[in-house]
């Protein structure tokens, strides 16, 4: 339940940006260049292009200006409670189908996000009275398609609400940038981990490679506490967008700073001098691509997804950047696809970059499944 | 402590002497002469069992010790008191022991002995509201456990005159921190109490006098004291350890499947809105649904303040019994809940030290290749402490890390109360766990079928309109079960 506006000042000026555009993102699936042959090779955009995307304003930050009767929103209310109901009925595929349970409560959030007075009214029949009504941030209309959209375009629910709950933090996200997955915050216990026992990291210059919606970024330099200073990059215009304003939101401007451009070719300037880098890229196997959960195929930037053919394509380039970027004695902690990729890794790191790295290790997600692989620079 | 004291008693004799000087040495003149009368001061005593030593002590803070430049008469009193009083709050508890009296000798006790008809508030008897304040004295020192406190008192100061004390600055803390809490819950009693005496002197003295403007005056501070009464009263019935903590409240449904899953929801809506009511606020932490409705199990979690001291009545088994709609044959059914309310500790309390090498946290349903495969809003986690086999789990925060902060308080105030059951043998129904609960242990039976009441069995309160109770009005239920509790089987006289 913890939520935070940083900025009031950037908040309203975000919620009079228009509403999210629904149509157009979810009746399709999201197109994207087919990108994936080499990002070290693609071209950064310029600098004007990107400061003229504006990030979408997420549904907890929009102006409550929909004064809607409550037996309006109630009514709205049983279709959506219905609609989530009846879906295991008639979904087939049971691996990635869509569960009620969890449908239940994503509208419990989305009611979360929309009234801004208690929603508990949503709740309380009996007690409340008929002819109130609430202030909500969406227009009535806008809710019944938002939840459309969820259960029969299967659009991820924090793109619906444009906010991802992610740690402590409530991060905007919005198509085109990956919305990071709870296993990534683990990097960032990792990192807090290292820094409360050793403050040289502190310090120091981290680095955030793919950066995304700049969840790893700003995790980071929450735990650096004040003192260190993270780059983040993205190569993808949008995610600089979004990571910037993510970043303004939580006032950490001064800390974090959000360069366009792939992998470490915005870092020219810090070789050899980070005292850490994380990175969540991407590291779907391009074969496992079109099976992927309807959310994530249909909706999710493939540039964040597709990993190349064994999905290590990426992965192996932060390798080397590694190797060339860190400090002696500096840390680095990727996110891979598994086990057996992160033995891979691992292998590839000790057959190819002998010298370079120590205390390689595999870390378990919560699900058990060995997703980072960690180091320090020798 | 003992400073204190003296100041207070000393600015409140000040006080009566600025206003009523010349009253006042009457009164200490009442006071001396029934001190020095031995079978007055000897029946007081006995009566209620305390030492004479003690109470000669508190009287003569009380009137004498303040006053000893006043009189050469009460040099001897005065000296004698001045050195009890030291003694007496080094050893025991100088205040909790004594017993306060009016000058010609009347106590709470004996105004009670007296069955001085107590007429309605608005009567101006000033017997009536003494009667009345002294019932109200008597259920809270019952209900306060007066005798145990005592007696624990005794043990604390004991223990807090050990020379070595403070070797072990943990424990020192802990004694001197309940020891403070103790003294201070009984020197409010006992300022209570001594306050009505004063206000019956002054009153007596007041008709001696013919002053009816004080008279009134004392009558209407009586009147507000009689009302203040009931209110401490209420005070009283939460006045153990950690009655006044927020809690979780957990409900487990019994065998039946959706009769009883449905059974278990209604029960926990019914303490969602009565927390409600009470404004406490409500958050469901963990919730497990049944196949066709209702839940499984569900933990909220409930912040206010006595949210547990009011919660920890409902621990027990609930049972239902109606026609239920889940029944194609409309047969009557019998179901049962579970119920279990875990006090949060504060920060003040020891907590259980939790090794993280101890623990083992779970993604609560994992399954597939998760990371960039998946994109879902559950983020559920189950932390299991391995060495006790004691599990938490939320999935009702929006990120991992809030399930997990969410689910290691839920684990963190399991072990606590683990462990508080471990350390005391207090109140061993409060401090159960839902797999502890025995479904033998049924407290409130719910009948909508066929006819409509709540009964609650330890008390034998019932209620004719069960929806009222299932909407959350359950004040009834808990504050009968909480003073038939405490006031019951008690030796406090």
């Amino acid at each position: 339940m913890i939520r935070i506006f940083p900025s009031l000042r950037f908040t309203s000026l975000l919620s009079a940006a228009k509403p999210l555009c629904s149509v157009a993102c979810s009746s399709s699936p999201v197109r994207e260049p087919p990108q994936r042959a080499s990002f070290a090779e693609a071209k950064s955009a310029p600098a004007s292009n990107s400061l003229s995307i504006t990030p979408k304003s997420p549904l907890f930050l929009r102006t409550p200006s929909h004064a809607t009767p409550l037996s309006e929103v109630w009514k709205w209310h049983d279709w959506a409670k219905d609609l989530a109901s009846s879906v295991e009925v008639s979904s087939s595929n049971s691996e990635y189908s869509l569960d009620s349970a969890i449908l239940l409560r994503e509208l419990k959030w989305l009611i979360e996000d929309s009234i801004v007075d208690d929603q508990l009214v949503i709740h309380k029949r009996e007690i409340a009275n008929d002819s109130e009504s609430v202030k909500l941030r969406a227009s009535l209309e806008e809710l019944y398609d938002l939840w459309r959209q969820r259960i029969e375009k299967r659009r991820p629910f924090q793109y619906v609400v444009g906010c991802e709950h992610w740690r402590d933090l409530v991060l905007c996200v919005e198509e085109g940038v990956l919305i990071p997955r709870p296993e990534t915050e683990l990097i960032v216990d990792m990192v807090e981990e290292l820094v409360t026992r050793d403050d040289w990291f502190k310090n120091g210059v981290w680095a955030d490679l793919g950066t995304g919606s700049g969840a790893i970024a700003i995790g980071v330099a929450k735990v650096l506490g004040g003192r260190g200073r993270v780059i983040a990059t993205d190569l993808s215009p949008v995610a600089i967008a979004v990571a910037g304003n993510n970043v303004q939101r939580y006032s950490l401007q001064g800390m974090i700073e959000v360069r366009e451009g792939s992998w470490f070719e915005p870092l020219k300037d810090v070789e050899g001098k980070l005292v850490g880098l994380v990175s969540n890229p991407p590291y779907i196997p391009s074969d496992d691509i079109p099976g992927l959960q309807a959310e994530v195929g249909r909706h999710e930037p493939k540039l964040a997804l597709d990993g190349g053919i064994d999905g290590t394509d990426s992965l192996i380039q932060l390798c080397h950047g590694a190797s060339r970027m860190l400090k002696r004695g500096g840390f680095f902690a990727f996110e891979t696809n598994g086990e057996k990729q992160s033995k891979m890794i691992v292998d590839y790191m000790t057959s190819d970059h002998q010298n370079s790295f120590s205390d390689l290790k595999i870390v378990s997600d919560f699900a058990g499944i060995g997703r980072f692989v960690t180091g320090f620079r020798l | 402590m003992s400073s204190f004291i003296i100041k207070r008693s000393r600015s409140r004799s000040l006080l009566l002497w600025q206003t009523h000087g010349i009253r006042i040495r009457s009164i200490l003149f009442s006071s001396y002469n029934s001190l020095s009368n031995p079978s007055d001061s000897t029946d007081s005593v006995s009566a209620s069992g305390f030492s004479s030593f003690s109470t000669r002590s508190f009287k003569t803070t009380a009137f004498g010790f303040k006053f000893s430049h006043l009189n050469q008469k009460f040099g001897d009193l005065a000296y004698s008191g001045g050195s009890n009083l030291v003694s007496t709050t080094r050893s025991l508890s100088s205040e909790a022991v004594a017993v306060a009296a009016t000058c010609d000798g009347l106590t709470v006790e004996r105004i009670i002995a007296n069955q001085w008809p107590i007429l309605d508030e608005n009567e101006s008897d000033w017997k009536s509201h003494a009667a009345a304040i002294s019932q109200s004295i008597q259920v809270i020192k019952r209900r306060l456990q007066w005798k145990k406190l005592l007696v624990r008192l005794k043990v604390l100061s004991a223990e807090l005159n050990k020379p070595d004390l403070w070797n072990d600055p943990t424990h020192a803390g802990k004694i001197s921190r309940e020891h403070g809490s103790l003294a201070g819950k009984m020197k409010g009693v006992m300022t209570f109490e001594r306050e009505l005496l004063e206000h019956i002197d002054m009153l007596k003295l007041a008709k001696e006098e013919n002053d009816s403007e004080l008279e009134s005056e004392t009558l209407k501070a009586l009147m507000e004291m009689r009302r203040v009464s009931k209110e401490k009263e209420l005070e009283a019935l939460l006045s153990a350890e950690n009655d006044s903590c927020s809690c979780y409240i957990e409900v487990q449904a019994g065998a039946g499947g959706t009769e009883s899953n449905d059974w278990a929801s209604m029960v926990m809506e019914m303490y969602k809105t009565w927390a409600q009511r009470r404004k406490f606020s409500v958050t469901v932490v963990d919730e497990m649904p049944g196949e066709m409705a209702g839940i499984k199990r569900a933990t909220i979690k409930v912040n206010g303040e006595y949210a547990y001291g009011y919660a920890k009545a409902e621990v027990g088994v609930h049972r239902l019994v109606r026609i239920s709609p889940f029944d194609s044959g409309k047969r009557r059914h019998t179901s049962f809940a579970a119920v279990a309310v875990i006090p949060i500790l504060g920060d003040g309390s020891t907590r259980v030290q939790i090794n993280d090498s101890d623990l083992r946290i779970e993604r609560f349903r994992s399954g597939g290749a998760g990371g960039q495969h998946a994109n879902t809003t559950d983020s559920a986690v189950r932390i299991i402490h391995v060495p006790t086999g004691i599990t938490a789990t939320c999935q009702n925060e929006r990120s991992q890390h809030m399930n997990k902060a969410s689910a290691m308080a839920v684990l963190q105030s399991r072990l606590d109360q683990l462990e508080m059951a471990r350390q005391t043998a207090m109140n061993a129904q409060h401090t159960q766990s839902l797999t502890e609960i025995s479904w033998g242990n049924q407290i409130r039976t719910y009948v909508l079928h066929p006819y409509r009441m709540v009964k609650d069995l330890r008390t034998n309160y019932e209620v004719s309109d069960p929806d009222s109770v299932l909407e959350g009005d359950l004040d009834g239920f808990i504050l009968s079960f909480l003073s038939s509790s405490l006031d019951k089987g008690d030796e406090e006289r």
